[in-house]
């Protein structure tokens, strides 16, 4: 949920500013795919571009957060020390 | 993070700090209280609430006062029209903004989240809604508890299906700031909207409903940046919130007769009525958090159990880090809200309004665009005279049509060959093809500068003047 959040949340306000200044600089009328002109809405544009803009920081987000992890992230126990099965030595000892 | 509860009988237990996958969040019942700082909230809620929802309904020379006409790529702010070009009265816009904040934050704290953020607003909103099918704090608490009836399913689905209407009636809201809402409230009525309209008023109203029923606290807590920033605005003459800690302890209940005095006890009775009304659960007792949103509803609460004691109201108060250490009244802290930090940041606030009031005033309506015409250079036409094709993108930003007289100085009996006023409509573009001529030998070969002056018909203050370069061969 965290990570949802870390991920999702500040990409979408990133997004957002990107949004606002790329089409304050074009018009998504003058803009062509492909060297193709498009037929689509201006709303229609702007809300692909939006989801666009907001994708590519959430990738960016979601790199970062991977790299933040340990390495040994994969084999470590999720469970609180606490909470391991009776008998677990790591329960005992604590630590991951 | 969370820390585990450590448990009986298991031995030594080392917290783990990091990588707990998702922190187990309590989920918060405020008890909603009443008194001065609750009666505030509620006009502000009020305020903000009819200008959001009323603002984009109110007419202005026969179209929408306040109108993001995307679509249109221009924006209606009651009298005046901004294009994208204006984008820097948007940059000046958020400078204010930013500036007005550390003003408020610096003289009197979280304001604006206490009593103006959306995040605020919609959760007071939606929490009243919750109060008024569930019942308050113990009530929701116990119903929450209980196994699920068909009472229990008939509250909370009703409850949600307030909540989802004002939902909805926020996204419409939202959207008819970005397209004309008369437009889209008829579309909505003949069930034609068009597919993103749809989309963005879900999304937006889901947001509204997920922010303000469920995450509530949380966006304060996790997700704001303001909250996290907030402290390098405060300085000890900030009012805050805060507990009268000299006052109040040693804590501890008592009967109402007795004389806690001379028991050695402080004004606190400990009745934990504060922590109950808190929308972030914290104990303001302990001292600023940086969670409080300086709602005032935890001074609210402690009003009301000191005057059932019959003891001075104020133990929980508006006051600052130096008042409490120095015992001032409030005419000192007043006093001391003038100081280099407010005076700064409300200096340099009023001298960007001003300046920026002005800009506004002497806006010139007229915006032109002079574009060389790529295909030819410069060709010679009769009499050996040299013609130069321009394009100009001329924009009458007023909102009535307009007649537009086209000039061009800089060289030698330079010349306009082609038609020589343009008519505009209002607030549009339009685009004219303009042929400029001019004796062979008036400049020199390659780029000669030049000027387009362009003056609206009737009102000589309308004018604006563009370079270009002229092309001799
Ligand atoms: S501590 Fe008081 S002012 Fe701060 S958020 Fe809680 S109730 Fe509001
Ligand atoms: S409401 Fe006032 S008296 Fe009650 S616990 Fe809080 S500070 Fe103490």
């Amino acid at each position: 949920m965290k990570q949802m959040i870390w991920i999702l949340w500040p990409s979408f306000v990133v997004g957002g500013i990107a949004e606002t200044i790329f089409f304050t600089l074009f018009d998504p009328q003058d803009l062509q795919i492909f060297g193709v002109q498009h037929e689509m809405s201006r709303v229609a544009i702007y809300s692909i571009g939006f989801f666009l803009f907001w994708l590519m920081a959430a990738g960016s987000s979601a790199f970062t957060c991977f790299i933040q992890r340990r390495a040994d992230a994969p084999y470590r126990c999720p469970l609180p020390a606490c909470d391991r099965p009776l008998g677990c030595p790591k329960r005992e000892e604590g630590g991951t | 993070m969370a820390e585990p509860a450590p448990r009986q009988g298991s031995a030594k237990i080392i917290p783990i700090k990091e990588d707990v996958l998702y922190e187990a969040q309590k989920k918060i019942y405020a008890r909603s209280v009443s008194g001065i700082f609750a009666t505030w909230r509620w006009i502000f809620v009020w305020f903000t609430q009819i200008l959001f929802y009323g603002l984009c309904w109110v007419e202005w020379n026969g179209r929408q006062a306040v109108l993001f006409d995307l679509v249109e790529r221009k924006f209606y702010i009651l009298g005046l029209v901004f294009w994208p070009q204006d984008v820097f009265y948007l940059a000046v816009l958020l400078i204010i903004s930013a500036l007005a904040l550390f003003l408020f934050t610096a003289v009197a704290g979280r304001l604006f989240c206490g009593y103006a953020c959306p995040q605020t607003v919609y959760t007071e909103i939606f929490m009243w809604v919750e109060k008024l099918f569930e019942g308050d704090r113990a009530a929701r608490m116990k119903l929450d508890a209980a196994p699920m009836s068909a009472r229990k399913l008939g509250l909370k689905s009703a409850k949600h299906l307030a909540w989802i209407v004002i939902g909805l009636w926020t996204g419409f809201t939202f959207v008819g700031y970005f397209t004309p809402i008369r437009t889209l409230m008829h579309e909505v009525v003949s069930w034609q909207l068009g597919p993103w309209q749809i989309f963005w008023i879900l999304f937006y109203g889901f947001a509204t409903w997920g922010n303000a029923g469920f995450m509530r606290e949380q966006v304060c807590k996790y997700m704001c940046p303001y909250a996290r920033f907030q402290g390098v605005m405060f300085d000890p003459d900030t009012l805050i919130v805060t507990y009268d800690t000299e006052r109040g302890e040693p804590r501890g209940s008592r009967s109402k007769k007795s004389d806690h005095k001379a028991a050695g006890k402080g004004d606190c009775v400990d009745c934990s009525i504060c922590v109950q009304v808190c929308p972030v659960g914290i104990d303001i007792r302990e001292g600023l958090q940086y969670e409080c949103i300086g709602c005032s509803a935890c001074i609210d609460a402690c009003d009301q159990v000191m005057d059932k004691m019959s003891y001075p109201r104020g133990l929980i108060r508006y006051s600052t880090e130096h008042a409490l250490k120095e015992h001032w009244g409030a005419r000192e802290i007043v006093r001391h809200i003038a100081r280099p930090r407010t005076l700064l940041y409300g200096s340099v606030l009023s001298a960007i309004v001003i300046a920026a009031a002005w800009a506004l005033a002497v806006r010139v309506p007229l915006k032109v665009d002079v574009i060389r015409d790529r295909a030819a250079l410069a060709r010679e036409v009769e009499g050996g005279r040299i013609e130069n094709l321009f394009r100009l993108q001329v924009m009458n930003m007023a909102e009535e049509p307009r007649r537009f007289a086209l000039s061009v100085t800089g060289m030698d009996a330079l010349q306009i060959a082609s038609e020589r006023i343009v008519e505009v409509p209002a607030a549009t573009t339009q685009s004219v093809s303009v042929r400029v001529r001019a004796e062979p030998d008036a400049g020199k070969r390659g780029s000669n500068r030049i000027y387009f002056e362009v003056r609206a018909l009737n009102h000589d203050d309308v004018n604006v003047r563009e370079k270009a370069s002229f092309l001799l061969p």
